[in-house]
């Protein structure tokens, strides 16, 4: 009993799984180490280097390559002398003109809204990491893209062109264009940006930096 | 000896894994603002229902048409299996493969997975542990992968649009199949694998 005040009133020197709720004494963490829970296996936290330098770089070119992924042709169907081009926003819009509204709203928020949100919430994030500066909405940007994170589907977006691309193998001749180039680029980088994140650092900055 | 935070008055943030007194159960956390709680709230009767949910939209999104593929102005609206069937009869046995998995292995799995995983909660099951903590990652992690056959619908009625040479459009049951697959991943979300644990204590303490 003694032993469970004494915990209660120093919270912040234990790990606590947050899968299986072990508790475990806090200790030093070097970068580029994982701690793995000795109960449930789940990993509890993976220090990155230079974490916040590294999703500032990869926010801003996934900005970068946001643009063309969705502007340029991803791919572009050729048969008979007839042509016609794909984009995201536009098998958005084919949904929506097969009156399935609801779905097609699912592939906005998953294939552009959300992707985009992402990037702009980790750039403006550790932009102010990075820089030391105290800013607004710092903890409901973390949040954010913590809530969002499961909801960006790219990578999914994209296995569904290459089952496209084999469906339509025997009827037409199919071409990929730049926007699909992009779109590969920023499906990489977006899984790099959610690899370096480091969201213990993250939270301990923004913790820091609020208190001023 | 292995003790769970809650037993010694610790809870963490769910959000940002920040460790507080049990004092803080119910307010707001310091450091991110999400509200504390020292277990999901209704974790296991909010993932049975939107199981169930999962599961009745299933039934519409395998017996309605998900797509309609025309040539020539021929052609009728096909259901998912109908779909991967067409695949096979043109050889394209692992692109079916992929489809089925995606469509019809995954939820189905997804769906017996949590269930065991609720039952091991409810029963006080304690064997496995660590399996069940794979699987509970598994099906987190495999969710979002059924919306393939979605976004497949997507990508074709937006480049098969040919006039009357060729056109894909969708139908209804790619709502309902989009439907079932949202069901399971906000299941998934709202169950807490901690309480399969807090069972796992129980019986410790019982026998020691
Ligand atoms: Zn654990
Ligand atoms: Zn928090």
């Amino acid at each position: 009993m003694r032993d469970r005040d004494l915990a209660s009133t120093q919270p912040g020197k234990f790990w606590v799984c947050p899968e299986c709720d072990l508790l475990m004494n806090r200790r030093a963490m070097p970068d580029r180490h994982e701690a793995h829970c000795p109960r449930c296996h789940s990993l509890i936290i993976s220090s990155k280097h230079h974490s916040i330098e590294w999703t500032l770089a990869l926010a801003i070119a996934g900005l970068i390559l946001f643009l063309p992924a969705n502007i340029f042709p991803i791919l572009t169907l050729n048969t008979l002398g007839l042509s016609q081009s794909e984009t995201i926003f536009l098998s958005v819009k084919a949904l929506y003109d097969s009156q399935l509204y609801a779905v097609s709203a699912l592939v906005l928020m998953s294939a552009i809204i959300v992707p985009l949100m992402k990037l702009l919430l980790m750039a403006y994030l550790s932009a102010c990491l990075l820089f030391h500066k105290p800013a607004p909405l710092l903890a409901w940007a973390m949040r954010s893209y913590q809530q969002l994170d499961s909801w960006g589907m790219l990578e999914i977006y994209m296995l569904g062109i290459l089952v496209s691309i084999v469906k339509l193998v025997d009827v037409a001749d199919v071409t990929p264009g730049i926007g699909l180039y992009s779109l590969t680029g920023l499906i990489i980088v977006t899984l790099l940006t959610s690899t370096q994140l480091d969201k213990h650092r993250f939270w301990r900055r923004i913790e820091q930096l609020e208190k001023r | 000896m292995q003790h769970s935070a809650l037993t010694h008055g610790i809870i963490i943030c769910q959000r940002c894994e920040k460790p507080a007194s049990i004092e803080q159960d119910k307010q707001q956390c310091p450091r991110c603002g999400t509200r504390i709680h020292r277990r999901k709230q209704h974790s296991v009767a909010y993932t049975w229902a939107l199981l169930l949910a999962s599961m009745i939209m299933l039934v519409p999104a395998n017996l309605l048409p998900i797509m309609t593929f025309k040539s020539l102005g021929k052609g009728d609206p096909a259901t998912i299996m109908q779909g991967v069937l067409q695949l096979l009869e043109h050889d394209m046995l692992g692109i079916a493969l992929v489809v089925l998995t995606a469509s019809i292995i995954i939820p189905v799995m997804k769906i017996i997975g949590l269930i065991i995983l609720l039952l091991t909660i409810q029963l006080g099951w304690t064997t496995n542990m660590r399996q069940k903590m794979l699987m509970y990652h598994f099906v987190e992690w495999i969710g979002r992968w059924s919306m393939l056959d979605i976004f497949v619908v997507a990508i074709l009625a937006a480049i098969v649009q040919l006039g009357s040479l060729a056109s894909v459009t969708g139908n209804t049951g790619a709502t309902a199949f989009a439907a079932a697959v949202i069901f399971t991943m906000l299941a998934a979300n709202c169950f807490d694998t901690r309480l399969i644990w807090d069972k796992h204590l129980e019986q410790l303490e019982v026998f020691p």
